[in-house]
C-alpha cells in the first residue's frame, strides 16, 4: 500500500485518503481549507481524490509495493475484479428468479383467459349499451354474467339492456344470479337508473297480467284493452306490450260489435305477423262482415284466410288443434249469419263434450 | 398519511426491488458499461443498487437510467391485467388473482429511477436537446416529472403509481381489445 504525506500538516498515511490540487498532495481537512482558500481568490478550486494503483479499487487487495494494478476505465482492478467489473455476471438465482417471473406471468395470463373473456365481452356490451344497442348488447353481458355472475357492473348493464329491450325474464334471471338481487351499495347511479326501469317494468307487466285474466272474461274486454295500453304506454320499451294491447282492442271492438275496427285491426295484426292465429282472426272479421251485411265477398275471404290459416298448422299439433276450435265456430258464423263469442258457442254447443 | 419505515416497505415489495436492479444491471451489460458493484436487495436505503461506471453516451445514460421504469411499468401492467378484471370488474374470489396484483404492483411502485440517475439525465439532456437529440427531447419532461414524483414518495406517490398503473392500465387496455 502506497504512502503519502499531506504538503500542508505533514499527516502520512495510505495515499488513498489524500487529493490532489494544484499539482499538490492534501489530507481532507488541508484540501478543504486550500479549495475554499483558492475559491475566496477566485482561483480554480477542484480538487480530485488520489489512487493507489497498487490497490485494487473494488476489492482493496494489495499488488504488493513495487507493482500496480492494470486500469480498467479509470480504476485499478485486481485480476479477480477485472472481469467481472468488465462484464459482470447475472447471479444463478436471479436467473432462477426471472424465468419464474417470466413462467407466472405466462402462467397468470393463461389462467386468466376466462377473465379477459369476460372483461371482453362485458366492455362490447357496455359500449353497445353506451350505444343504445340493447339487444346487441344482451347476449355479450350474459356471457360475461356466464363466468362473473357477482359483477355488480356486469348484471346492472345486464338488467338494463334486458330492460331496455323488453326483456323482463333476463333481467330477473341476471338479479337472481347476484345474491338474489342485493347490492351493496343501494346509491350507486347506476343501480338507481336500473332499479327505476326495473320498477316500471314490473308494474307495467303486472297491469298486463291483469288485462289478460280480464280479457278472458265476459264483458271486459274495453277494460282489458285499457289496462293493456296503459301498460304498454308505462312500458314502451316491451314492443310486446303494445301488440298485446291492439289484440286486446280487437277483442273490444268484436265486443262493442264494431266489425269494421275488428277487421281493421285483425288486418294490420296479420300483416304484421302473418301466422295461423292472425289469419284465422281475419277470417272470423271477415266472417263478421258477412253476417252483418250478407255480401258474399266476405264470406269467400273468410273462407280464403281460413284456409290459408289451416296450411300454417300443419306440422303444428297445437296450433292445429287450435285452428280446428276456431274455424269450428267460423263455419257456425258463415253458414248461420249468427255472431256470438266463444263462451256462448261453448254453452251451446260444447256443453255435453266438456262433460264428457 | 402514515409512516411506515422504508424497509419495511421494501421487504413487503420485495420482487419489485429486484426487477428494477435487474434492468439496470441488464441495461449496462447492453451498452457495455463497467459495473463496480450491484445489490439486488437488503434492508437497508437505498434497498437496491448497480454501482456503475458513467457513460458519456446519452442513449445509454438514458436507458440505464430509465430502462427499469420502462420495464417495471410493463411488467406492473401485465399482472395487474392478469388480476384487475376478477378483482375490480367481475368480482370473482380468485386468491391467485390477489398474488398476481400483490406481484403487479410491487414491481409498478418500484419503477421510478432514483434522483441520482434522474439528476444525470437531467444535468446531460438540456444541451443535447438544443442540438436536435431526440431522446433527450423526450427525456426532458419525463425526468422533470419523475423527479417530482420521486421527491413525493413520503406520500406514497411511488404506491400511487402501482396502483394506477395497475388499473389504469389493464382499463385501457381492455377497452381498447374490446373495440
Amino acid at each position: 500500500m502506497r504512502q503519502g504525506t499531506c504538503c500542508e500538516c505533514e499527516l502520512t498515511t495510505s495515499i488513498r485518503s489524500f487529493y490532489g490540487f494544484n499539482g499538490r498532495t492534501y489530507c481532507e481537512p488541508c484540501v478543504w481549507k486550500a479549495s475554499r482558500e483558492a475559491k475566496e481568490k477566485g482561483e480554480p478550486s477542484e480538487y480530485v481524490s488520489l489512487t493507489d494503483n497498487s490497490v485494487c479499487a473494488r476489492c482493496g487487495v494489495s499488488s504488493g509495493e513495487t507493482s500496480e494494478h492494470p486500469l480498467v476505465g479509470k480504476l485499478p482492478l485486481c485480476a479477480t475484479c477485472a472481469p467481472q467489473v468488465a462484464n459482470w455476471p447475472y447471479p444463478v438465482w436471479l436467473k432462477a428468479s426471472l424465468a419464474a417471473l417470466m413462467i407466472l406471468l405466462a402462467f397468470a395470463l393463461m389462467h386468466g383467459r376466462k377473465y379477459f373473456h369476460a372483461g371482453r365481452t362485458m366492455y362490447i356490451g357496455e359500449r353497445l349499451v353506451e350505444e343504445s344497442h340493447y339487444a346487441e348488447a344482451l347476449p355479450f353481458l350474459q356471457e360475461t354474467l356466464r363466468i362473473a355472475p357477482q359483477s355488480d357492473k356486469a348484471v346492472l348493464l345486464t338488467a338494463k339492456a334486458a330492460l331496455k329491450s323488453g326483456d323482463i325474464e333476463s333481467a330477473n334471471q341476471a338479479f337472481q344470479g347476484h345474491s338474489g338481487g342485493h347490492f351493496e351499495d343501494g346509491n350507486d347511479s347506476d343501480f338507481l337508473e336500473v332499479k327505476s326501469i326495473w320498477d316500471r317494468a314490473i308494474a307495467a307487466a303486472e297491469k298486463a297480467d291483469k288485462a289478460e285474466k280480464l280479457g278472458r272474461e265476459e264483458g271486459h274486454a274495453a277494460e282489458a284493452a285499457q289496462l293493456m295500453h296503459e301498460a304498454a304506454t308505462s312500458y314502451p320499451e316491451a314492443p310486446g306490450l303494445a301488440a298485446y294491447a291492439e289484440y286486446f282492442d280487437e277483442g273490444a271492438a268484436f265486443e262493442r260489435k264494431d266489425y269494421d275496427t275488428f277487421l281493421s285491426i285483425a288486418q294490420k295484426l296479420w300483416k304484421n305477423h302473418p301466422d295461423a292465429q292472425t289469419s284465422a282472426t281475419v277470417s272470423s272479421a271477415f266472417a263478421c262482415k258477412y253476417a252483418v251485411t250478407g255480401e258474399i265477398a266476405y264470406r269467400k275471404q273468410a273462407e280464403e284466410m281460413l284456409r290459408s290459416a289451416e296450411q300454417q298448422t300443419q306440422g303444428n299439433a297445437e296450433a292445429g288443434k287450435s285452428y280446428q276450435e276456431y274455424a269450428e265456430r267460423i263455419h257456425y258464423r258463415l253458414d248461420t249469419r249468427q255472431i256470438i263469442d266463444k263462451p256462448e258457442y261453448d254453452r251451446k254447443f260444447r256443453s255435453g263434450q266438456s262433460k264428457k | 398519511m402514515f409512516f411506515i419505515p422504508g424497509p419495511i416497505i421494501a421487504f413487503v415489495t420485495f420482487p419489485g426491488v429486484i426487477v428494477h436492479e435487474a434492468g439496470h444491471l441488464f441495461f449496462c451489460k447492453l451498452f457495455k458499461l463497467q459495473v463496480y458493484d450491484v445489490c439486488f436487495f437488503r434492508f437497508g436505503n437505498p434497498a437496491g443498487y448497480v454501482v456503475h461506471e458513467k457513460s458519456e453516451n446519452f442513449t445509454a445514460m438514458f436507458f440505464v437510467s430509465m430502462g427499469p421504469f420502462f420495464a417495471n411499468t410493463l411488467l406492473c401492467v401485465l399482472f395487474c391485467s392478469a388480476a384487475f378484471l376478477p378483482i375490480w370488474e367481475l368480482k370473482v374470489e380468485d386468491p391467485i388473482a390477489y398474488f398476481y396484483y400483490w406481484l403487479g404492483l410491487s414491481i409498478g411502485m418500484h419503477a421510478f429511477p432514483s434522483t441520482v440517475d434522474l439528476s444525470n439525465l437531467w444535468a446531460a439532456a438540456p444541451d443535447l436537446a438544443r442540438r436536435g437529440n431526440v431522446l433527450a427531447i423526450v427525456s426532458l419532461p419525463i425526468a422533470a416529472v419523475l423527479y417530482v414524483l420521486n421527491l413525493a414518495r413520503f406520500v406514497w406517490a411511488d404506491l400511487g403509481y402501482g396502483i394506477a398503473v395497475g388499473i389504469l392500465g389493464p382499463i385501457a387496455l381492455f377497452r381498447a381489445l374490446a373495440r
